[in-house]
């Protein structure tokens, strides 16, 4: 009945040294988190290499999670994120740089209403409407796509110091938004 | 950049453009290295983490290579070994996976990094007696100074007074109070000459300083000066 232990359970017993707990962690959210880690690499070997060294930071980790600061997917989620981006960081970041899949048009305008499949996605989505479209844009490319500024700056052909000075105000008005 | 240097705004913004993903290497180093060091920031870290976590996802989920699992079951074994060493540093991990000893050792790593490096650089983290990082001490030839990582002040009827007792010494040298407001102190050489080994404390005296010349009140915090330079 494995598939029913909630994934925060088996963080615990991760965190207590259990590898078929992680293996179970594995098998059920690699799809997903190889997701992730794809979206920011573009580049299937190194997104191989982020989910492996996300998940020998689970193992040692595990222990450090804590339930009441978010769904243990998200956790996991954020994991693989910051493994891939420093990986593409190590890389200079060239990857994305000069992809032409990589357009404004990169997530669309219903990919974001994919976010009202849960409640605190809908109300990140209401927020992310209210911002300017290309802010939005920067904030999605920047966290889904793994772009620095200087790439979001490129893509929307703006001088890096307004589009830094845009994600940032975006980001604190997303905060009160959500507040 | 000291934990303590930070405006609120500044926390904010850096907390937010660490889970975004924009900053550059050296300042997520620096980002993390401060959260390790400071809760309100590594708060301000997580609520963003979940404020954004909706977004993860909007990346198309993929099946990895399938020999992927055995690939990460053969790093981890033997399962009864710590974390085996890595090609990159272990600083690139999130805050709060750091033990004390793996913050001073940070500590060191980004003296060592910040250009240009004077020789003979020393530091280390001042714990708490629960090994919580309090102050950094930062010293060399010239002197030394002190600064609170997680700002905390004495009881309003208590002062803390800083210490330093070279090795081989059988009386600390007073190195005077810590300032209530700043709680950062600069000590010159003529005060003390650092020496690597050297311990550094901080305990709790009355108001004015300890009225005999060494440490009367308890020891709060402790650490002991190590070369930045070596690992």
């Amino acid at each position: 009945m494995e598939s029913e232990t909630p994934l925060s359970e088996l963080i615990l017993l991760v965190a207590d040294g259990d590898r078929r707990a992680l293996r179970s962690i594995y098998q059920r959210e690699s799809t997903r988190l190889f997701g992730i880690a794809n979206a920011v690499l573009r580049d299937r070997d190194a997104a191989a290499d982020a989910v492996h060294d996300a998940f020998v930071r689970i193992a040692a980790r595990a222990g450090q999670y804590d339930q009441t600061r978010g769904v243990a997917s998200a956790w996991l989620g954020a994991i693989v994120r910051y493994a891939a981006l420093d990986i593409a960081r190590a890389r200079g970041r060239e990857i994305p740089s000069d992809d032409p899949a990589l357009g404004d048009s990169a997530i669309a305008p219903e990919a974001i209403e994919l976010l009202d499949a849960k409640a605190e996605g809908a109300r990140l989505r209401a927020c992310l409407l209210t911002l300017e479209e290309r802010i939005r844009n920067g904030i999605l490319l920047a966290f889904v796509h793994g772009l620095s500024h200087a790439e979001v700056a490129a893509k929307l052909g703006e001088p890096l110091g307004t589009v830094k000075s845009w994600i940032r105000r975006g980001l604190l008005r997303l905060r009160e938004c959500l507040a | 950049m000291s934990a303590t240097a930070m405006t609120p705004e500044e926390r904010q913004a850096l907390a937010a453009e660490y889970v975004l993903g924009t900053l550059d290497a050296a300042t997520v180093r620096m980002v993390a290295l401060a959260a390790a060091l400071d809760p309100v920031l590594a708060d301000e870290i997580a609520d963003w983490e979940m404020a954004l976590a909706p977004l993860q996802d909007l990346a198309t989920p993929e099946a990895p290579p399938p020999e992927l699992w055995d690939r990460i079951a053969g790093t981890l074994e033997p399962a009864a070994a710590p974390l085996p060493a890595r090609r990159k540093a272990s600083w690139f991990w999130p805050a709060w996976s750091f033990g004390a000893t793996v913050v001073a050792g940070s500590l060191a790593a980004i003296l060592l990094v910040r250009p240009p490096a004077p020789a003979e650089r020393m530091m280390t983290v001042l714990l708490s007696s629960r090994d919580q990082p309090a102050w950094v001490v930062e010293a060399d030839r010239a002197g030394l100074r002190l600064a609170a990582l997680n700002p905390r002040a004495a009881p309003a009827d208590r002062a803390m007074q800083l210490w330093a007792l070279p090795q081989g010494a059988t009386a600390p040298t007073s190195l005077g109070l810590i300032p209530r407001e700043s709680g950062e102190v600069r000590v010159s050489a003529s005060q003390i000459r650092p020496e690597p080994g050297m311990l550094i404390e901080i305990t709790l005296e009355p108001p004015g300083g300890s009225p005999t010349g060494r440490p009367t009140g308890p020891v709060l915090f402790i650490g002991r000066l190590s070369p930045a330079t070596g690992t």
